[in-house]
């Protein structure tokens, strides 16, 4: 599974994001990589599912094929997880 | 040299007690680097311009703010400091007590240092130590690897 972590530049935000989402990858033992990327790049880039913010929301999912879900604090790992959650369960359903 | 011990010198570590607006807390956030040439004052509008354009994405937790923008313009040496307000300032409707300005030169270099001094934002306990506002012992934190050398 291919995650990507994105934010407008690609340089700080989205990297805290990926390391946020490292750490929910490991709690749920889910094999995956996470990249972080700005957002132009991550429109073009392939993935099984996003992560962005709010304000990123609608205008990487009109881009992308796959999945796209908001997270509104990009350090906090019990929304990341319960977001993770949420796409395992809609990808089974 | 230690990498960790130039992770964030205490002369690019602020704490104070108040300040009037959030655009006040970036711009005294990044004094220290465009004193020493680290950036322009131009990187520091654009930070500002960022957030009114873009709203307030950078505050990645509750009270803290991960304050950049895009790398390279304005940006002469890649850098990082870091601004503690005790009262939590309001960022369009965000309130912010830790600034933190990352200066890049591209979209790579940085990478291991803001990995670095993100596990100690990540960490709760030191978190909360940051968020209480004692300079010598925030300086302490971001210096912990000073007698690895």
């Amino acid at each position: 599974m291919k995650i990507l972590a994105v934010c407008g530049f690609g340089v700080g935000s989205s990297m805290v994001l990926k390391m946020s989402i490292d750490k929910v990858v490991k709690e749920l033992g889910l094999k995956a990589t996470v990249e972080n990327t700005d957002l132009s790049t991550a429109k073009a880039t392939p993935a099984d599912v996003y992560f962005t913010s709010q304000e990123l929301l609608s205008e990487l999912k009109s881009s992308v094929k796959a999945p796209v879900y908001p997270i509104k604090k990009y350090m906090d790992v019990a929304e990341i997880r319960s977001q993770m959650e949420k796409y395992l369960n809609e990808r089974e359903g | 040299m230690s990498l960790v011990n130039t992770l964030l010198p205490s002369d690019q570590i602020q704490v104070v007690e108040a300040i009037e607006s959030w655009q006040q807390a970036v711009a005294l956030a990044g004094e220290p680097l465009l004193k020493r040439n680290y950036i322009t004052s131009a990187y520091i509008q654009s930070m500002i311009a960022s957030v009114e354009e873009h709203g307030p994405y950078m505050v990645l937790a509750d009270y803290f703010a991960l304050m950049h923008a895009r790398p390279g313009e304005g940006v002469n040496q890649q850098s990082m400091s870091l601004l503690v307000v005790k009262e939590p300032v309001d960022m369009l409707d965000k309130p912010v007590k830790i600034f933190l300005v990352l200066a890049a030169k591209d979209n790579q270099s940085h990478l291991e240092s803001l990995q670095r001094i993100m596990t100690i934002f990540m960490d709760t306990q030191k978190y909360q130590m940051i968020l209480e506002g004692n300079k010598a012992e925030i300086t302490e934190l971001f210096n912990e690897g000073g007698n690895e050398q």
